[in-house]
C-alpha cells in the first residue's frame, strides 16, 4: 500500500514536471533525401537539448497523414506546432482548425500558398532568389579572378523540377544577375529534376548539341555530380574544362570541389533546429516576430575561398575548412 | 506474285510501322540539325578512346529499359503486367551501395574500396531481385491474384525495403570495378549497350530455341485450353516473373553504376509505364498471345529517342511532357488497326488496278 502511494506521489511529480516543460510537435514530410533526414535530425535534437518534450509524426509523403498528424496535435494540445507542408495547397481546413486552437504555428522550410489567409507565429524559409543569385554571383566573380571577364563564356543550366519554388526561385536569381554579365551567355537550360540521374543525361546531350560549353549552373549538386560524370564522357575535364557551380552543399559536393571536379556550391541549409528554438523561446517571452519569411544563416564553399558571392560583398569559405563540420 | 503476299503481311505488322516510326523521328532530328545523328570518337582524359554521338547515347541511355522490358514482353504475352520493376531497380541499387558503401555519416574519405568482395556487390542484388520476381511469380501463378494487383506489393514496399537497406541514405562510391559497368566502354562502345546485346540475344535464344516461346504464346492465348493440353501454365507464368525480377536487377546495377549512388526515390522512378510502353509500342498486345522480343528494343529506343530529341533541340522544360505524349500518340496511331489496314488496303487496290493477282 505504501510502495503504490509513493508510486503515485512519484507519477504526480513526475506529470507535474513534464507539464511545465514545452511540448513541441512537428510534422516533416517524410524522408525523401539526406537534407531532409539532417532536417529533421536537426530539429529533434535542437529541441530535446532545450529538456523540451518533442513529438514527431512521419507523413511518408502523403498530405492525409499530415492532417491526421496535425488533428492529433491539436487533441494533444501541444505548446507549439513546427509544420513542413508536403504539398503547397489543401491546407486551408486543417490549418484553420489549427489557428481556432490557438496553438502557435510555425511553418518550416515550405510555406502554404495561402500564408496571407494563415496565422502563424514564426516562417522559417530558404531564399531560392538569393541563392540563384549567389551562384550566379560568384562564377562571374571567379571567372574575374581567372582573367576571362571579357571573353565570351557560354552557360547551360540545369533547372530543379519544374514548378518547384526552388526550382523558378533559383532560376529568377540567376537571370537576375545575369543580366548584368554579358559575356555569360546562357546557351541552355533544361529540367534534371533535381536527380543525378537526370542531370547526366541532359548534361550528355547538352554536351551532343553545343560545341562549346564553359559553364554549368547546377540548381542542386546532385545534378552536378551526375553532370561531372556525362562531363568525363565526353573526353572533358570537369571544374577545369567547365566551371561547375551547385546549390545546397551536402559533404559529397565538397567531396567533388576537393577532388577538383566541382568549382563551389552555395549553401541551403537544412539546419533550421537552432534558429527555431530561438523562436520558440522569443515567443516565449512575449515577443510579435512578425509575418516575414526568415531565412536561416547560409554561406558559400570552393576550393581556395575569399571569392564575393552575394551583393553585400560576403567572401566564399575554402571547402576544405569546413568539410569536417558537416553533417549531411 | 510471292511478293505481294510478303508486302502485306510487312505492312499489317505493327513492328514495320514501329521502324518506320524511330526512322520519322531520327528524320526529323535529322532535318533541323544534321549533326544529331553524328558519331565521333573521342579520347578521354585517361587515354581510352570512346564512340561520342547522340545515337549513341540513345542505345546507351535505353538499356535500363530495353533489358526490364524483355521481361516484361514475356508477362505481357502472358495476359498479366508488372509494376514492380522500378521499385526493383531502386532495391538492386541500394543493396549494391551498401556493399560499396562510404558511409557518409561517419565520414571517411570517399571509397576507392568495397567492404565486401565485389562479386557479392553483383550477385547479392541479382539474388534479391530474383526473388522478388519470385514472389510476383507465386502470387499470379499459384494464387491466382491478378498481376496489377499483385505486383503492386512490391512497387510499393520495394522502395521502402531499399530504404531500410541504406537507413534511408544516399552512399556514393568512387570503386572501379563498380564504376566501369555503367561508365565504362569496351572497344569504345558503352558496356551498358553490350550487356543489353547479350541481355537481348540471350533472352530470344531461350524464348526461340527452346519450346518456352511457344508455350508462353499458348498459355497466353488461351491458359485453360493451354491447361488441359498439359501445358504447366503455372510454371510458365513463373518463370516470366522470376526473369523479369532478375533483369530489373542487372537494370538498377546499370543504374547505380552511371551515378555511382543509390538513389531510392528516384531509381527506376517510372519504369513500369516506359518498359510496358515499349513493349505495345513494338506491337506486342496488351491482351496477351503473339510476342516480339526485338519489337521490344524497338519500342524502347523509340521511347528513348523521344527523350534525347527533347534535351538535344532544348524543348523548354514545361511543355517536355506535352512534347514526348504527341509524339508517342503520333506513333501508337500510325501502329493502329484500322491505320494499317487502310494502307495496306490501298495497296492492295494499287494492286489491283496493276493487273497483279490479289492475295488474301
Amino acid at each position: 500500500m505504501k510502495k503504490i502511494l509513493i508510486l503515485a506521489v512519484a507519477m504526480v511529480m513526475l506529470l507535474s514536471v513534464s507539464a511545465s516543460a514545452l511540448t513541441v510537435a512537428f510534422t516533416q514530410i517524410g524522408q525523401e533525401s539526406d537534407w531532409r533526414t539532417a532536417n529533421t535530425d536537426n530539429i529533434k535534437a535542437a529541441i530535446e537539448a532545450e529538456g523540451w518534450d518533442y513529438v514527431y509524426d512521419d507523413a511518408q509523403q502523403k498530405q492525409e497523414n499530415q492532417v491526421k498528424a496535425l488533428r492529433n496535435f491539436i487533441s494533444q494540445n501541444v505548446d507549439y506546432i513546427l509544420f513542413t507542408g508536403v504539398v503547397s495547397t489543401g491546407w486551408d481546413e486543417v490549418l484553420k482548425e489549427v489557428n481556432e486552437s490557438e496553438i502557435p504555428l510555425i511553418l518550416v522550410d515550405r510555406m502554404p500558398d495561402n500564408m496571407a489567409d494563415i496565422q502563424y507565429a514564426a516562417a522559417f524559409g530558404g531564399d531560392f532568389v538569393e541563392e540563384g543569385r549567389r551562384m550566379a554571383l560568384w562564377t562571374a566573380n571567379y571567372v574575374k579572378k581567372l582573367g576571362r571577364e571579357n571573353e565570351e563564356l557560354n552557360v547551360v543550366i540545369l533547372e530543379g523540377t519544374t514548378g518547384a519554388d526552388a526550382a523558378s526561385g533559383r532560376q529568377e536569381g540567376i537571370t537576375e544577375i545575369l543580366a548584368d554579365y554579358p559575356n555569360l551567355k546562357v546557351i541552355a537550360s533544361q529540367t534534371g529534376n533535381f536527380t543525378r540521374a537526370e542531370g547526366q543525361t541532359v548534361m550528355e546531350s547538352f554536351l551532343k548539341a553545343h560545341d562549346k560549353i564553359d559553364v554549368l549552373l547546377a540548381h542542386n549538386d546532385d545534378m552536378a555530380l551526375g553532370a561531372i560524370e556525362s562531363i568525363k564522357a565526353a573526353g572533358l575535364v570537369p571544374g577545369k574544362d567547365i566551371i561547375i557551380v551547385g546549390c545546397d552543399a551536402p559533404k559529397t559536393a565538397f567531396d567533388a570541389i576537393l577532388a577538383g571536379e566541382m568549382n563551389a556550391t552555395i549553401e541551403c541549409t537544412p539546419l533550421y533546429g537552432p534558429f527555431v528554438v530561438d523562436a520558440i523561446k522569443r515567443l516565449e517571452a512575449g515577443e510579435d516576430l512578425g509575418r516575414n519569411l526568415m531565412h536561416p544563416e547560409e554561406s558559400c564553399f570552393d576550393a581556395e575561398g575569399g571569392i564575393v558571392y552575394s551583393l553585400d560583398g560576403r567572401l566564399s569559405e575554402k571547402a576544405a575548412d569546413k568539410i569536417g563540420e558537416r553533417v549531411y | 506474285m510471292k511478293r505481294g503476299l510478303k508486302w502485306d503481311t510487312i505492312l499489317r505488322s505493327k513492328l514495320f510501322w514501329a521502324v518506320v516510326a524511330e526512322f520519322l523521328i531520327l528524320l526529323v532530328g535529322f532535318i533541323i540539325r544534321p549533326d544529331f545523328l553524328n558519331i565521333q570518337i573521342r579520347t578521354l582524359e585517361d587515354g581510352t578512346r570512346v564512340l561520342f554521338g547522340t545515337p549513341i547515347d540513345i542505345l546507351n541511355r535505353s538499356s535500363e529499359i530495353t533489358i526490364i522490358a524483355m521481361g516484361m514482353t514475356l508477362v505481357i504475352a502472358l495476359g498479366g503486367t508488372d509494376i514492380s520493376v522500378g521499385a526493383l531497380v531502386a532495391v538492386s541499387g541500394a543493396i549494391a551501395l551498401k556493399f560499396l558503401r562510404w558511409d557518409v555519416l561517419e565520414y571517411t574519405t570517399p571509397g576507392d574500396y568495397s567492404v565486401m568482395p565485389f562479386v557479392y556487390v553483383l550477385v547479392v542484388p541479382l539474388v534479391v531481385c530474383t526473388l522478388m520476381g519470385l514472389f510476383n511469380g507465386t502470387l499470379v501463378a499459384r494464387l491466382k491474384i491478378q498481376p496489377i494487383i499483385a505486383t503492386l506489393i512490391l512497387m510499393v514496399a520495394g522502395r521502402g525495403i531499399a530504404q531500410i537497406v541504406t537507413d534511408g541514405k544516399q552512399f556514393t562510391t568512387q570503386y572501379a570495378p563498380f564504376k566501369f559497368i555503367g561508365n565504362g566502354s569496351i572497344l569504345g562502345i558503352p558496356l551498358p549497350i553490350i550487356i543489353t546485346f547479350v541481355v537481348v540475344a540471350a533472352m530470344v535464344v531461350f524464348v526461340r530455341k527452346t519450346s518456352y516461346g511457344m508455350f508462353v504464346e499458348a498459355v497466353g492465348i488461351n491458359p485453360n485450353a493451354s491447361r488441359v493440353s498439359g501445358i504447366r501454365s503455372a510454371v510458365i507464368i513463373m518463370i516470366a516473373y522470376v526473369l523479369t525480377g532478375l533483369l530489373s536487377g542487372i537494370s538498377g546495377l546499370i543504374y547505380s553504376s552511371r551515378i555511382i549512388s543509390n538513389d531510392s526515390n528516384n531509381a527506376g522512378l517510372g519504369y513500369e509505364m516506359d518498359a510496358i510502353l515499349a513493349v505495345v509500342l513494338g506491337g506486342t498486345s496488351m491482351t496477351g498471345g503473339k510476342f516480339t522480343l526485338v519489337g521490344t528494343v524497338v519500342g524502347s529506343i523509340i521511347i528513348r529517342t523521344i527523350t534525347t530529341l527533347v534535351f538535344y533541340f532544348g524543348i523548354v522544360s514545361e511543355a517536355i511532357m506535352a512534347f514526348k505524349a504527341l509524339i508517342i500518340a503520333g506513333v501508337i496511331v500510325l501502329q493502329s488497326e484500322p491505320v494499317r489496314r487502310a494502307i495496306a488496303r490501298r495497296r492492295e487496290k494499287r494492286h489491283i488496278n496493276l493487273g497483279g493477282e490479289l492475295h488474301a
